[in-house]
Protein backbone atom coordinates (compact mmCIF):
# COMPACT_ATOMS: atom_id res chain seq x y z
CA UNK A 1 0.00 0.00 0.00
CA UNK A 2 2.89 2.28 1.00
CA UNK A 3 4.57 1.32 -2.44
CA UNK A 4 1.63 2.80 -4.46
CA UNK A 5 1.12 6.16 -2.45
CA UNK A 6 4.96 6.50 -2.82
CA UNK A 7 4.83 5.53 -6.47
CA UNK A 8 1.57 7.88 -6.70
CA UNK A 9 3.44 10.23 -5.07
CA UNK A 10 6.65 10.59 -7.44
CA UNK A 11 4.27 10.40 -10.45
CA UNK A 12 2.34 13.57 -9.53
CA UNK A 13 6.07 14.83 -8.86
CA UNK A 14 6.81 14.43 -11.75
CA UNK A 15 3.79 16.12 -13.57
CA UNK A 16 4.44 18.79 -11.67
CA UNK A 17 7.98 19.29 -12.85
CA UNK A 18 6.86 18.51 -16.25
CA UNK A 19 4.53 21.57 -16.22
CA UNK A 20 6.97 23.85 -14.53
CA UNK A 21 9.47 22.87 -17.43
CA UNK A 22 7.60 23.04 -19.85
CA UNK A 23 5.78 26.87 -19.18
CA UNK A 24 8.27 28.50 -22.29
CA UNK A 25 9.24 32.68 -21.94
CA UNK A 26 11.59 33.86 -19.50
CA UNK A 27 10.63 36.09 -16.33
CA UNK A 28 12.41 39.85 -16.95
CA UNK A 29 14.14 41.01 -14.42
CA UNK A 30 12.94 44.24 -12.86
CA UNK A 31 15.67 46.81 -13.40
CA UNK A 32 16.73 49.04 -10.37
CA UNK A 33 15.91 52.43 -10.11
CA UNK A 34 19.30 54.05 -11.06
CA UNK A 35 19.22 51.31 -13.97
CA UNK A 36 15.57 52.08 -15.29
CA UNK A 37 16.37 53.81 -18.75
CA UNK A 38 19.76 52.75 -19.49
CA UNK A 39 20.87 52.00 -22.84
CA UNK A 40 23.41 49.65 -24.23
CA UNK A 41 24.87 50.67 -27.78
CA UNK A 42 27.04 48.55 -29.25
CA UNK A 43 27.07 49.03 -32.86
CA UNK A 44 31.12 49.63 -33.74
CA UNK A 45 32.41 49.93 -30.30
CA UNK A 46 33.05 45.76 -30.04
CA UNK A 47 34.51 45.71 -33.44
CA UNK A 48 36.78 48.77 -32.49
CA UNK A 49 37.96 46.97 -29.30
CA UNK A 50 36.14 49.08 -26.98
CA UNK A 51 33.54 47.98 -24.58
CA UNK A 52 30.02 49.09 -25.69
CA UNK A 53 28.11 52.34 -24.65
CA UNK A 54 26.72 52.60 -21.58
CA UNK A 55 24.05 55.60 -21.55
CA UNK A 56 22.20 57.00 -18.70
CA UNK A 57 18.74 58.53 -19.38
CA UNK A 58 18.38 59.87 -15.92
CA UNK A 59 21.07 62.40 -16.03
CA UNK A 60 20.05 63.69 -19.52
CA UNK A 61 16.59 63.78 -19.12
CA UNK A 62 16.91 65.63 -15.85
CA UNK A 63 18.89 68.03 -17.90
CA UNK A 64 17.07 68.17 -21.51
CA UNK A 65 13.73 67.23 -22.89
CA UNK A 66 12.72 64.20 -24.81
CA UNK A 67 13.04 66.59 -27.84
CA UNK A 68 16.67 67.95 -27.93
CA UNK A 69 17.48 64.75 -28.47
CA UNK A 70 15.64 62.88 -30.08
CA UNK A 71 14.23 65.77 -32.38
CA UNK A 72 17.07 67.97 -32.76
CA UNK A 73 20.15 65.71 -32.10
CA UNK A 74 18.12 63.01 -34.17
CA UNK A 75 18.72 60.31 -31.36
CA UNK A 76 16.15 57.05 -32.77
CA UNK A 77 13.71 56.00 -30.31
CA UNK A 78 15.43 52.38 -29.94
CA UNK A 79 18.86 51.75 -29.18
CA UNK A 80 21.29 51.13 -31.84
CA UNK A 81 19.17 52.48 -34.63
CA UNK A 82 20.77 55.80 -34.83
CA UNK A 83 23.85 54.08 -35.83
CA UNK A 84 26.57 56.37 -34.23
CA UNK A 85 29.77 56.35 -35.66
CA UNK A 86 32.35 57.90 -33.64
CA UNK A 87 33.71 60.06 -36.61
CA UNK A 88 29.95 61.30 -36.13
CA UNK A 89 30.57 62.30 -32.61
CA UNK A 90 34.07 64.00 -33.44
CA UNK A 91 32.62 66.23 -36.15
CA UNK A 92 30.16 67.66 -33.14
CA UNK A 93 26.96 65.23 -33.98
CA UNK A 94 24.66 63.40 -32.22
CA UNK A 95 26.73 62.92 -28.76
CA UNK A 96 29.33 65.08 -29.87
CA UNK A 97 26.35 67.95 -30.20
CA UNK A 98 27.12 68.13 -26.33
CA UNK A 99 30.46 66.13 -25.41
CA UNK A 100 32.66 68.40 -27.08
CA UNK A 101 34.85 69.88 -24.27
CA UNK A 102 33.38 73.29 -24.79
CA UNK A 103 29.86 73.11 -23.58
CA UNK A 104 29.32 73.94 -19.77
CA UNK A 105 27.58 72.42 -17.44
CA UNK A 106 27.60 72.71 -13.66
CA UNK A 107 30.23 75.21 -14.25
CA UNK A 108 32.44 72.41 -15.91
CA UNK A 109 33.38 71.88 -19.55
CA UNK A 110 31.50 68.58 -20.62
CA UNK A 111 33.67 66.21 -21.82
CA UNK A 112 34.42 65.75 -25.18
CA UNK A 113 33.23 62.33 -26.73
CA UNK A 114 34.78 60.62 -29.47
CA UNK A 115 38.19 62.63 -31.12
CA UNK A 116 40.17 62.17 -34.39
CA UNK A 117 43.12 61.06 -32.87
CA UNK A 118 43.64 58.87 -30.46
CA UNK A 119 45.97 57.64 -27.97
CA UNK A 120 46.17 55.51 -25.08
CA UNK A 121 46.00 58.51 -22.79
CA UNK A 122 42.04 58.61 -23.89
CA UNK A 123 41.76 55.96 -22.77
CA UNK A 124 39.90 56.80 -19.21
CA UNK A 125 38.07 59.73 -21.30
CA UNK A 126 36.81 56.28 -23.75
CA UNK A 127 36.01 54.73 -21.20
CA UNK A 128 33.58 57.51 -19.52
CA UNK A 129 30.79 55.90 -22.38
CA UNK A 130 32.83 52.84 -23.53
CA UNK A 131 32.21 51.15 -19.87
CA UNK A 132 29.77 48.16 -20.58
CA UNK A 133 31.39 45.89 -18.05
CA UNK A 134 33.91 47.87 -17.01
CA UNK A 135 34.20 49.45 -13.15
CA UNK A 136 34.13 53.04 -13.94
CA UNK A 137 33.34 55.91 -12.27
CA UNK A 138 30.70 58.67 -13.29
CA UNK A 139 30.53 62.12 -12.14
CA UNK A 140 27.03 61.56 -10.87
CA UNK A 141 25.79 59.67 -8.11
CA UNK A 142 22.20 58.64 -8.95
CA UNK A 143 21.21 58.63 -5.43
CA UNK A 144 22.55 61.77 -3.98
CA UNK A 145 21.13 63.14 -7.49
CA UNK A 146 17.52 61.51 -6.37
CA UNK A 147 17.46 62.69 -2.85
CA UNK A 148 15.17 65.54 -2.88
CA UNK A 149 13.06 64.93 -5.60
CA UNK A 150 10.00 63.67 -5.39
CA UNK A 151 9.41 60.03 -5.32
CA UNK A 152 7.26 57.32 -7.42
CA UNK A 153 6.92 53.76 -6.78
CA UNK A 154 8.99 52.57 -9.94
CA UNK A 155 11.02 53.27 -12.77
CA UNK A 156 13.73 55.53 -11.90
CA UNK A 157 11.47 55.82 -8.58
CA UNK A 158 10.71 59.34 -9.61
CA UNK A 159 8.10 61.44 -9.97
CA UNK A 160 9.96 63.90 -12.80
CA UNK A 161 6.53 65.81 -13.89
CA UNK A 162 6.47 67.08 -10.19
CA UNK A 163 10.14 67.16 -9.58
CA UNK A 164 9.70 69.74 -12.71
CA UNK A 165 6.79 71.28 -11.59
CA UNK A 166 8.79 72.27 -8.05
CA UNK A 167 11.73 73.76 -10.08
CA UNK A 168 13.89 70.93 -8.70
CA UNK A 169 14.95 69.99 -12.50
CA UNK A 170 15.04 72.28 -15.63
CA UNK A 171 14.99 70.41 -18.69
CA UNK A 172 16.14 72.50 -21.43
CA UNK A 173 13.62 72.47 -24.41
CA UNK A 174 15.99 74.55 -26.67
CA UNK A 175 20.02 73.75 -27.80
CA UNK A 176 21.69 76.79 -29.13
CA UNK A 177 22.63 76.80 -33.04
CA UNK A 178 20.88 73.54 -33.13
CA UNK A 179 17.86 73.85 -32.26
CA UNK A 180 15.23 75.44 -34.80
CA UNK A 181 13.82 78.43 -33.01
CA UNK A 182 10.19 77.37 -32.72
CA UNK A 183 7.09 79.88 -31.53
CA UNK A 184 5.65 78.40 -28.22
CA UNK A 185 3.35 75.62 -28.55
CA UNK A 186 -0.80 75.75 -28.60
CA UNK A 187 -2.28 74.45 -25.50
CA UNK A 188 -3.03 70.72 -26.14
CA UNK A 189 -6.18 69.44 -24.87
CA UNK A 190 -6.05 66.71 -22.45
CA UNK A 191 -8.66 63.74 -23.64
CA UNK A 192 -9.36 60.44 -22.19
CA UNK A 193 -9.82 56.92 -23.84
CA UNK A 194 -11.80 54.30 -22.88
CA UNK A 195 -10.19 50.81 -21.76
CA UNK A 196 -11.85 47.43 -22.88
CA UNK A 197 -11.53 46.16 -19.99
CA UNK A 198 -14.74 46.61 -18.03
CA UNK A 199 -14.25 48.66 -14.14
CA UNK A 200 -10.74 49.82 -15.67
CA UNK A 201 -10.55 53.51 -15.29
CA UNK A 202 -10.34 55.50 -17.83
CA UNK A 203 -6.99 56.82 -19.14
CA UNK A 204 -6.21 60.61 -19.20
CA UNK A 205 -3.72 61.22 -21.63
CA UNK A 206 -2.03 64.34 -20.41
CA UNK A 207 -1.44 65.74 -24.25
CA UNK A 208 0.16 69.14 -23.23
CA UNK A 209 2.74 67.32 -20.63
CA UNK A 210 3.74 64.79 -23.76
CA UNK A 211 3.67 67.98 -26.48
CA UNK A 212 6.06 70.11 -24.06
CA UNK A 213 8.17 67.70 -23.35
CA UNK A 214 8.26 65.89 -26.90
CA UNK A 215 7.37 68.12 -29.27
CA UNK A 216 4.92 66.52 -31.94
CA UNK A 217 6.83 65.17 -34.67
CA UNK A 218 8.45 62.92 -32.12
CA UNK A 219 5.26 60.78 -31.81
CA UNK A 220 3.94 61.61 -34.85
CA UNK A 221 3.59 60.23 -37.36
CA UNK A 222 6.23 57.62 -36.46
CA UNK A 223 4.81 56.22 -33.02
CA UNK A 224 0.91 57.17 -33.85
CA UNK A 225 0.12 56.52 -36.81
CA UNK A 226 -3.80 56.49 -37.16
CA UNK A 227 -5.29 59.79 -38.48
CA UNK A 228 -8.77 58.70 -37.69
CA UNK A 229 -9.50 59.76 -34.03
CA UNK A 230 -10.68 56.48 -32.17
CA UNK A 231 -9.89 54.08 -35.00
CA UNK A 232 -6.40 52.81 -33.90
CA UNK A 233 -6.89 50.05 -31.63
CA UNK A 234 -4.23 49.84 -28.56
CA UNK A 235 -3.64 47.06 -26.66
CA UNK A 236 -1.37 46.33 -23.61
CA UNK A 237 0.19 43.33 -25.32
CA UNK A 238 1.24 45.73 -28.39
CA UNK A 239 2.30 48.50 -25.77
CA UNK A 240 4.29 45.84 -23.86
CA UNK A 241 6.38 45.56 -27.06
CA UNK A 242 7.06 48.15 -27.19
CA UNK A 243 4.25 49.96 -29.50
CA UNK A 244 2.68 52.90 -28.91
CA UNK A 245 2.84 54.45 -25.94
CA UNK A 246 5.07 51.27 -24.87
CA UNK A 247 8.00 53.00 -26.95
CA UNK A 248 8.74 55.22 -23.96
CA UNK A 249 6.37 53.80 -21.17
CA UNK A 250 8.43 50.42 -21.35
CA UNK A 251 12.06 51.92 -21.40
CA UNK A 252 12.15 55.46 -20.14
CA UNK A 253 8.83 56.95 -18.74
CA UNK A 254 7.14 55.40 -15.79
CA UNK A 255 6.63 51.99 -16.69
CA UNK A 256 3.31 49.73 -17.55
CA UNK A 257 3.17 48.66 -13.79
CA UNK A 258 2.56 51.62 -12.81
CA UNK A 259 -1.11 51.57 -14.33
CA UNK A 260 -2.99 54.31 -11.94
CA UNK A 261 -0.84 56.96 -14.10
CA UNK A 262 -2.45 56.03 -17.00
CA UNK A 263 -5.91 54.95 -15.66
CA UNK A 264 -6.49 57.94 -13.95
CA UNK A 265 -9.98 58.49 -14.56
CA UNK A 266 -12.23 57.92 -10.98
CA UNK A 267 -14.52 55.00 -11.75
CA UNK A 268 -18.44 56.17 -11.12
CA UNK A 269 -20.00 54.61 -8.50
CA UNK B 1 83.35 64.44 -96.35
CA UNK B 2 82.17 61.68 -95.55
CA UNK B 3 83.25 61.55 -92.12
CA UNK B 4 81.78 65.14 -91.35
CA UNK B 5 78.24 63.86 -92.70
CA UNK B 6 78.43 60.93 -90.10
CA UNK B 7 79.04 63.41 -87.39
CA UNK B 8 76.00 65.41 -88.66
CA UNK B 9 73.64 62.26 -88.68
CA UNK B 10 75.16 61.19 -85.14
CA UNK B 11 75.00 65.05 -83.65
CA UNK B 12 70.99 64.85 -85.73
CA UNK B 13 70.01 62.03 -83.77
CA UNK B 14 71.44 62.84 -80.49
CA UNK B 15 69.12 66.45 -81.00
CA UNK B 16 66.10 64.35 -82.02
CA UNK B 17 66.43 61.82 -79.31
CA UNK B 18 67.15 64.77 -76.63
CA UNK B 19 63.99 66.45 -78.15
CA UNK B 20 62.26 63.47 -78.12
CA UNK B 21 63.34 62.62 -74.48
CA UNK B 22 62.27 66.10 -73.24
CA UNK B 23 58.87 66.42 -75.11
CA UNK B 24 58.10 63.14 -72.79
CA UNK B 25 59.17 64.52 -69.67
CA UNK B 26 57.54 67.46 -70.17
CA UNK B 27 54.25 65.54 -71.25
CA UNK B 28 55.32 63.70 -68.11
CA UNK B 29 55.07 66.51 -65.97
CA UNK B 30 52.11 68.11 -66.96
CA UNK B 31 50.26 65.22 -66.78
CA UNK B 32 51.22 64.75 -63.19
CA UNK B 33 51.19 68.03 -62.43
CA UNK B 34 47.08 67.95 -63.60
CA UNK B 35 46.50 64.62 -61.59
CA UNK B 36 47.82 65.75 -59.12
CA UNK B 37 45.46 69.44 -58.89
CA UNK B 38 42.90 67.24 -59.50
CA UNK B 39 43.64 64.35 -56.65
CA UNK B 40 44.56 67.43 -54.21
CA UNK B 41 41.24 69.73 -55.24
CA UNK B 42 38.59 67.99 -53.20
CA UNK B 43 40.64 66.05 -50.86
CA UNK B 44 42.20 69.51 -49.66
CA UNK B 45 39.24 71.60 -49.82
CA UNK B 46 41.22 74.77 -50.13
CA UNK B 47 39.58 78.21 -49.29
CA UNK B 48 37.36 78.44 -52.80
CA UNK B 49 36.36 75.12 -51.93
CA UNK B 50 35.29 75.49 -48.38
CA UNK B 51 33.72 78.61 -48.91
CA UNK B 52 31.38 77.15 -51.57
CA UNK B 53 30.22 74.45 -49.59
CA UNK B 54 29.43 76.45 -46.57
CA UNK B 55 27.64 79.03 -48.35
CA UNK B 56 25.34 76.21 -49.90
CA UNK B 57 24.98 74.42 -46.12
CA UNK B 58 24.04 77.96 -45.42
CA UNK B 59 21.40 77.87 -47.55
CA UNK B 60 19.79 74.64 -47.29
CA UNK B 61 20.26 75.32 -43.65
CA UNK B 62 18.28 78.49 -43.24
CA UNK B 63 15.46 76.95 -45.16
CA UNK B 64 15.87 73.23 -42.94
CA UNK B 65 15.41 76.35 -39.83
CA UNK B 66 12.10 77.85 -41.84
CA UNK B 67 10.51 74.28 -42.79
CA UNK B 68 10.80 72.99 -39.53
CA UNK B 69 10.33 75.84 -37.06
CA UNK B 70 7.43 75.76 -37.80
CA UNK B 71 5.92 71.93 -36.47
CA UNK B 72 4.72 73.45 -33.37
CA UNK B 73 2.24 75.31 -35.76
CA UNK B 74 1.16 72.58 -38.11
CA UNK B 75 -1.86 72.27 -36.75
CA UNK B 76 -3.51 75.46 -37.67
CA UNK B 77 -2.31 75.58 -41.32
CA UNK B 78 -4.37 75.38 -44.13
CA UNK B 79 -3.96 72.19 -46.41
CA UNK B 80 -2.55 74.01 -49.14
CA UNK B 81 0.01 75.78 -46.50
CA UNK B 82 0.93 72.28 -45.38
CA UNK B 83 1.42 70.99 -48.80
CA UNK B 84 3.47 73.46 -49.77
CA UNK B 85 5.79 72.53 -46.83
CA UNK B 86 5.94 69.37 -47.89
CA UNK B 87 6.87 70.27 -51.29
CA UNK B 88 10.06 72.50 -49.58
CA UNK B 89 10.70 69.39 -47.92
CA UNK B 90 11.27 67.55 -51.04
CA UNK B 91 13.08 70.03 -52.78
CA UNK B 92 15.35 70.70 -49.57
CA UNK B 93 16.36 66.68 -49.32
CA UNK B 94 18.37 66.49 -52.13
CA UNK B 95 20.35 69.54 -51.24
CA UNK B 96 21.04 67.68 -48.19
CA UNK B 97 21.74 64.57 -49.48
CA UNK B 98 24.92 66.56 -51.10
CA UNK B 99 26.48 66.98 -47.06
CA UNK B 100 29.18 65.22 -45.33
CA UNK B 101 27.64 62.03 -44.12
CA UNK B 102 27.51 62.93 -40.57
CA UNK B 103 25.99 66.14 -41.37
CA UNK B 104 23.24 64.47 -44.32
CA UNK B 105 22.83 61.45 -41.62
CA UNK B 106 21.18 63.84 -38.68
CA UNK B 107 19.66 66.46 -41.00
CA UNK B 108 17.93 63.93 -43.68
CA UNK B 109 16.46 62.21 -40.60
CA UNK B 110 15.47 65.72 -38.77
CA UNK B 111 14.18 66.51 -42.67
CA UNK B 112 11.93 62.85 -42.20
CA UNK B 113 10.10 63.54 -39.17
CA UNK B 114 9.16 67.41 -39.88
CA UNK B 115 7.92 66.41 -43.57
CA UNK B 116 6.14 62.87 -41.79
CA UNK B 117 4.51 65.54 -39.17
CA UNK B 118 3.09 67.55 -41.93
CA UNK B 119 1.69 64.74 -44.13
CA UNK B 120 0.49 63.57 -40.54
CA UNK B 121 -1.87 66.82 -40.13
CA UNK B 122 -2.50 67.19 -43.89
CA UNK B 123 -4.23 63.70 -43.79
CA UNK B 124 -6.22 64.60 -40.64
CA UNK B 125 -7.07 67.89 -42.30
CA UNK B 126 -8.34 65.96 -45.44
CA UNK B 127 -10.18 63.36 -43.17
CA UNK B 128 -12.21 66.36 -40.98
CA UNK B 129 -12.73 67.84 -44.39
CA UNK B 130 -14.36 65.01 -46.11
CA UNK B 131 -16.61 64.23 -42.91
CA UNK B 132 -17.82 68.06 -42.86
CA UNK B 133 -18.45 67.61 -46.39
CA UNK B 134 -20.42 64.24 -45.36
CA UNK B 135 -22.22 65.99 -42.79
CA UNK B 136 -23.48 68.82 -44.98
CA UNK B 137 -24.41 66.55 -47.47
CA UNK B 138 -26.78 64.13 -45.16
CA UNK B 139 -28.11 68.03 -43.18
CA UNK B 140 -28.66 69.06 -47.02
CA UNK B 141 -30.85 65.84 -48.09
CA UNK B 142 -32.74 65.90 -44.66
CA UNK B 143 -33.83 69.48 -45.30
CA UNK B 144 -34.72 68.17 -48.92
CA UNK B 145 -36.62 65.92 -47.56
CA UNK B 146 -38.29 67.91 -44.70
CA UNK B 147 -39.62 70.18 -47.47
CA UNK B 148 -40.77 66.96 -49.47
CA UNK B 149 -43.00 66.17 -46.63
CA UNK B 150 -43.96 69.84 -46.17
Amino acid sequence: MNNKIFAILILVSCLFCGLALSQTGTKKKRPLPYEYGRVVIDNYSQKADLAPVVFEHWIHRSMFTCRVCHVDIGFAMKAGATDIKAADNAHGYYCGTCHNGKMVADGKPVFAACSRKFNLEDEKRCQRCHSYGLKVASDFDFFQFSQPLPKERFGNGLDWEKSEELGLIRPASFLPGISAPKNSLALQKDFALNPKVEGMPDIIFSHKKHTVWNGCELCHPDIFMGVKRGAAKYTMVDISEGKSCGACHTTVAFPLTDCQRCHSKPVQP
Amino acid sequence: MLFKAMLFKATLFKAMIFKAKFDTALITLLLFLGLAALCSAPAVGGPYAAAQTGASQESWQKEFDEICAQTEDAMTFSQAELADLIRRCDNLKPRIEKSDESRRKVYLERLRKCRGLYAYVLDAKKLDAQKLDAQKLDAQKLDAQKKEKK
